[in-house]
């Protein structure tokens, strides 16, 4: 198997195992957002959203015009072709749901996408 | 989440424009009727309504003219000609479409005109144009989704691989093309229900033919293992689901009865794979598209081999 390879257990696996208490589950989100940066949701800041969202336990979807992908997923972003202007609603379904919408709103409205991440 | 299911709304236009090349359709009047609904996924004839009968009247399909209504109405004189036609359009049709390239006359283009109500040629025959537009409409009333999962066409069977992102969905993928089998999607499938019976997923044109592997970026699966890696789309046959060994609380450990998920409202075969560090997930699902073609083939495993045994067992008693 490929991961094994690639450095050992995987996060993932190792917040499973170690049997992470996860406070507050069933917590529920969603918000609308409008893209305002420049060129819209390409592979960059793609990039950034996955990566703010990974930092989140909580399920994230993103959805635009009646389509949802997965909100970790590169690919599915890059999918919703989102240009500049174009609407996404996102949600998300978990323990820290609420503050994961509130952040990835800040990446979004507030910094644009031309900040880097604050630290977890 | 609960998947959306979006029925799509097929205006007069998108059928001019996504049927034009198989359709030859040519705008002869009425364009400002091109925002127009088609209601009905199908066509009609609309000669009895020409001839004055309005009951039944299925005024919600694209209405196709052929020789015979178009030798009708010309049998007809001016002024009733033009009251048939001014009839005809207190209906609310989608559009009107006269084949074999028949030029309606002056008067039947003026009142769609007025009526906002699109007018087309077509070169080809009525028959051969109503089969083909039926086809189109049907493709095009499709209800559709999108699957969070990344799909591979394994020999002719269409998995769908779902599971968490971390889980290690894209590495399966990966090693499934190493394998020689292709990439449909990744990460993301979109559905579409074809002739309410078969799932069909494939790609979204943005990220055809690419795929995100963790640590490694964004690859291009067709330049880096040849075309025969990828596939536009494929009939989703089964659904694999990749889940942490710590959260499956009971697998299926025979596998007699077939599990079944919903698609756009379709049940799929599903089987649901345990993850754990050293399992090669990519041989598992590899695996489980054989047995799922196995038994669509009649070859059912677990349970020829119950019954071999209860056969046995049968035998002991009869001893």
């Amino acid at each position: 198997m490929n991961w094994i390879g690639s450095g050992g257990c995987p996060a993932y696996f190792l917040a499973r195992m170690t049997g992470r208490k996860q406070p507050g589950a069933g917590q529920e989100a969603s918000r609308e957002m409008v893209v305002t940066n420049q060129k819209g949701i390409h592979a960059r800041p793609a990039a950034m959203f996955v990566k703010a969202a990974q930092r989140f336990h909580c399920d994230i979807y993103v959805e635009k015009d009646g389509e949802m992908v997965n909100g970790k997923s590169i690919m599915g972003l890059m999918m919703l072709a989102a240009g500049p202007g174009s609407r996404l609603t996102v949600r998300a379904e978990g323990d820290d749901a609420t503050k994961a919408v509130a952040e990835l709103e800040h990446l979004l409205h507030s910094t644009k996408f031309n900040q880097e991440l604050p630290d977890a | 989440m609960k998947p959306i299911i979006r029925h799509p709304e097929v205006s007069v236009d998108k059928f001019y424009k996504g049927g034009a090349e198989l359709l030859g359709l040519k705008l002869l009047a009425g364009s400002n009727g091109l925002q127009r609904i088609i209601r009905e996924p199908t066509v009609n004839r609309p000669g009895l309504v020409l001839t004055g009968f309005t009951k039944h009247f299925a005024s919600k399909r694209i209405q196709v003219l052929g020789s015979a209504e178009d030798a009708y109405l010309r049998s007809l004189p001016a002024a009733e000609r033009e009251r048939r036609a001014v009839r005809l359009m207190r209906y609310r049709v989608p559009c009107f479409v006269f084949s074999r390239n028949l030029t309606p006359d002056l008067l039947f283009l003026k009142a769609a005109e007025s009526a906002g109500i699109p007018v087309f040629s077509t070169p080809l025959i009525t028959m051969r144009f109503i089969n083909l537009a039926t086809l189109t409409l049907e493709m095009m009333f499709a209800p559709r989704g999108t699957d969070l999962g990344s799909m591979v066409d394994v020999f002719g069977v269409g998995v769908i691989i779902r599971g968490e992102s971390g889980i290690g969905k894209s590495e399966c993928v990966l090693a499934l093309i190493e394998r020689g089998y292709s990439l449909v999607s990744d990460d993301v499938t979109r559905v579409t229900l074809v002739d309410g019976r078969e799932v069909v997923g494939m790609s979204a044109e943005t990220t055809r033919d690419h795929m995100e592997v963790r640590g490694i970026g964004i690859i291009n699966v067709a330049a880096m293992f040849g075309v025969r890696s990828v596939r536009t789309e494929k009939r989703v046959d089964l659904v694999v689901t990749l889940k942490c060994w710590e959260e499956v609380k009971d697998v299926d450990r025979v596998g007699i009865e077939q599990q079944h998920v919903k698609i756009l409202g379709i049940p799929i075969p599903h089987i649901l794979i345990p993850v754990r560090p050293g399992r090669d997930l990519a041989r598992l699902v590899e695996v489980a598209a054989f047995q799922t073609k196995l038994r669509a083939t009649g070859h059912n495993a677990p349970k020829d081999l119950d019954d071999r045994l209860v056969s046995i067992m049968r035998n002991q008693v009869a001893d």
